[in-house]
């Protein structure tokens, strides 16, 4: 996710330093014009704006500590990671000491998304900072959205996968019922597609599942982690989520047969090795 | 023997006092006074910290409400492990992921501190009239020199294995206790809503396959609608939490588990988490009911 996003930032004009963990990943970046920083603390030393992406909260966290002890007063740490709210409103209030601006702006829309600059940004931080973050967030995507203070880019991002990983499960439901009934699921998928059960998940997914390529979009350890926080903060709410609970289960279905760094379609698998159809 | 006591709230308090009643010599700590004021009357010294408890101790017994604030007292500023000499022995008896158990075993070994963990079940009645279940984790060498100090606070004590295996079976005991309210609270509700005394039916299935202490002693309290705690809905949240959380690192599917801890953040996410468990059964009445 992060090359591409780069890259369109790069393209832009702006001054751009780069560090990885694995300095060949740079590389594409140095060759067309970033400077490269030995540690993200003389990275921040020469950034106004720091953007970070990364996989989980200890990653942020981990960065957000070196990078503290040299962003300027007024600089902005960006973070398009997905990371658990409170973790987002606690980097934003230990900033704030230092009067740096935390900024969580979670991203939806993979890869492909990230390449075609169409990404959905949802941010969270103070609301002034638009004027700042907007031309940035325009070269990244099209959708562009202040969810609130720090934390609540987050939070909108934790519904987006509810509300998503949800749907892959349910069309995975409805493949499995319609092959279990011997019906062909991709008759199934075209006549749904035309109706109100229509959505890009039955259709992406949809498509994947009927053509059983489990190869990954984005693998489906990334669902579950972003699925363990969602959870971690309906408990922390005293919200019940009973789908979201149950989704959660087949997620660690999938994890325990070993599909983890394969497509999230495997939610299907998940089902036909609970019922196999050979025991039907 | 000079006996440490850090976590004097419903549970703790009974359990340190048997320890004194035993004629052993406590040390205690504890971040709200209050909490000493029953401890007025016996041999009981009171520390500024749990460093303090630590020089003074031979065992230490710990039990608050979540692993941060194990880790708070065992390893933090001022805690045990500042204070502790060679061969002190802590014993966790609060209930927390046992993965996180194992890291602060792991942690406190490296300074030549013993652990065990060791949750309980039985609750507040159990605490006060010693007759805990006890579940242990860790050397058995370590288990044999606090056994006869966990005689005085239960009747069914069980090294289960190394540290973190009592904190499992706390976890399956909470997936059985946390889906079995539910079943009972459900089965109730099913009574009542086709019109059949639940307490008929509580009755007839006590002799049966059905039967369980659930059954008996919780439907007995939810039929004299006593929401009292016992044991705070909020904390089987918590525990059912900890079960889930181990489900999601190990790749686990527990199903009923899984919808019965989405029924506990309703009933604490509803204002009933000081409420006994059994609140579970107002829950199932009034989203069965039409809305007022």
């Amino acid at each position: 996710m992060g090359q591409p996003m780069a890259e369109h930032l790069l393209a832009a004009g702006h001054a751009f330093t780069v560090w990885s963990r694995r300095p060949a990943s740079a590389d594409f970046l140095l060759e067309r014009g970033a400077r490269w920083a030995e540690s993200p603390a003389e990275l921040a030393r020469h950034s106004e704006i720091v953007c970070t992406n990364v996989t989980g909260s200890a990653d942020v966290v981990a960065l957000a500590a070196q990078l503290i002890t040299a962003l300027k007063p007024g600089s902005v740490h960006l973070d398009f990671s997905t990371i658990a709210p409170p973790v987002a409103r606690e980097l934003a209030l230990r900033y704030a000491e230092k009067a740096v601006e935390f900024v969580d702006a979670p991203v939806s829309g993979g890869t492909a998304g990230a390449r075609a600059a169409t990404l959905a940004i949802m941010w969270g931080g103070k609301a002034a900072l638009a004027e700042r973050l907007d031309p940035l967030f325009a070269c990244l995507g099209k959708t562009i959205v202040h969810a609130g203070a720090a934390g609540a880019g987050q939070v909108a991002k934790a519904c987006n996968q509810l509300v998503m990983v949800a749907a892959i499960e349910a069309t995975a439901e409805a493949a499995r019922l319609a092959a279990a009934a011997g019906v062909d699921f991709n008759k199934v998928r075209q006549a749904l597609a035309g109706g109100s059960a229509g959505s890009r998940v039955l259709e992406f997914f949809g498509a994947k599942m009927a053509a059983r390529d489990f190869a990954p979009g984005v693998v489906a350890r990334l669902h579950h982690k972003d699925f363990v926080m969602v959870m971690a903060e309906a408990a922390r709410q005293g919200v019940p989520l009973p789908v979201g609970g149950t989704v959660m289960q087949q997620l660690d279905g999938l994890m325990a047969a070993g599909w983890g760094s394969e497509d999230t379609s495997r939610l299907l698998s998940v089902l036909e090795r609970t019922a196999p159809a050979h025991l039907l | 023997m000079n006996i440490g006591f850090i976590g004097l709230g419903l549970m703790g308090r009974p359990l340190a006092l048997h320890l004194a009643r035993a004629g052993h010599a406590l040390h205690l700590w504890a971040r709200r006074p209050a909490s000493l004021e029953p401890f007025k009357d016996v041999a009981a010294r009171v520390h500024v910290s749990a460093a303090a408890v630590a020089r003074h101790a031979e065992i230490i017994f710990v039990m608050v409400a979540d692993a941060p604030d194990v880790r708070a007292v065992a390893l933090e500023e001022e805690g045990i492990a500042s204070g502790a000499r060679p061969g002190l022995i802590v014993v966790d008896m609060s209930t927390i992921n046992p993965n996180a158990a194992r890291e602060i075993g792991a942690e406190l070994a490296a300074k030549g501190i013993e652990f065990l963990d060791a949750p309980v079940s039985g609750g507040e009645i159990g605490a006060i009239n010693a007759a805990l279940t006890i579940m242990v984790g860790g050397k058995p060498e370590v288990f044999e020199k606090v056994k006869p100090l966990f005689e005085k606070m239960g009747k069914s004590i069980t090294l289960i294995g190394a540290i973190g295996a009592g904190q499992v079976a706390k976890a399956c005991n909470q997936i059985l206790t946390g889906v079995g309210v539910a079943a009972v609270a459900e089965a109730f509700n099913f009574a009542a809503k086709s019109g059949v005394d639940p307490a008929r039916v509580r009755e007839a299935l006590l002799g049966g396959f059905a039967y369980s202490k659930i059954l008996e002693n919780h439907g007995q309290r939810m039929l004299d609608r006593n929401f009292k705690p016992g044991f705070k809905a909020w904390m089987h949240q918590k525990d059912l939490r900890i079960v889930m959380e181990e489900a999601h690192r190990l790749g686990l599917m527990l199903p009923s588990a899984a919808a019965t801890a989405q029924l506990f953040n309703a009933i604490v996410g509803s204002g009933m988490g000081e409420e006994d468990s059994v609140a579970a059964l107002k829950l199932l009445e009034r989203i069965s009911a039409p809305e007022q």
